[in-house]
């Protein structure tokens, strides 16, 4: 059974892609990482790169068999603009998959004045024969 | 089979992020033209860069699944970030990040494309 794994051309039900799993993932490092946290533009690069990161290998550990992986993490301060994220896919709707959060914090500092932090985290998962 | 090495094997099959750039480019100057930011166009507006990269993307006729994802902005001094991290096969996928700002938004467009086999 083990040999005939490289002609899987499905993933059985096990290793299929579960996108509530993938996005509890995102939630619980989001939520540990940024939660109180103010936007600070000279900190944002590192920390987005560190969180994509942080998912990635989070989700690499979860046991999907033969999938490729994709995280995009998308930080926004917020001073009342308008933003729009869209995304398209072209895979095998059978197999593949995301899952998707968005955060955003409201930090109170003194004399009232508040930034606000816009975060939305999307995995993708391919699977590969 | 021998279709899949060929594609493997020649350069013309690989993911090419210099070309994929100029097409991105393209479709989002063919969508937002000259046009200032609006909360009425911008849902319309990243619905219709994304179908459109994707479809000059799968002309190309590579064996390559794609991800695009766009994220339009307004301007008002406010910073974005985007950051990525793929778990893939580093010789033949690849990706490609355009940046492209006129006088009222910004426009990030992202594609990812990941070989079939």
């Amino acid at each position: 059974m083990e040999g005939s794994d490289t002609y899987l051309i499905r993933p059985n039900h096990q290793h299929k892609f579960k996108p509530a799993v993938v996005k509890e993932c995102i939630r619980e490092i989001v939520r540990e990482r940024l939660s109180g946290m103010r936007y600070d533009p000279e900190e944002v690069p590192e920390l987005s790169r560190s969180l994509a990161d942080c998912i990635k290998d989070k989700v690499k550990n979860a046991g999907f068999d033969r999938y490729k992986l994709v995280v995009q993490v998308v930080i926004g301060e917020q001073r009342g603009q308008g933003v729009k994220v869209s995304s398209r896919c072209l895979w095998d709707a059978d197999t593949d998959n995301y899952a998707e959060d968005v955060f955003m914090n409201l930090v109170l500092r003194c004399g009232g004045f508040r930034k606000l932090l816009l975060l939305r985290t999307t995995g993708w998962m391919i699977f590969f024969r | 089979m021998t279709g899949m090495e060929e594609y493997q094997n020649g350069s013309e099959g690989a993911f090419n992020s210099e070309e994929t750039d100029g097409i991105v480019k393209e479709c989002i100057e063919n969508v937002v033209a000259g046009d200032d930011y609006s909360q009425g166009q911008v849902n319309k507006w990243t619905a219709s860069i994304v179908e459109r990269c994707l479809t000059q993307l799968v002309k190309q006729g590579k064996p390559y699944k794609y991800i695009v994802t766009c994220a339009v902005m307004q301007k008002t001094g406010a910073g974005l970030h985007t950051a990525n991290s793929c778990y893939w096969d580093t010789a033949m996928d690849g990706s490609c990040t355009v940046r492209w700002e006129n006088r009222t938004m910004y426009c990030v467009v992202s594609v990812f494309a990941v070989a079939i086999a």
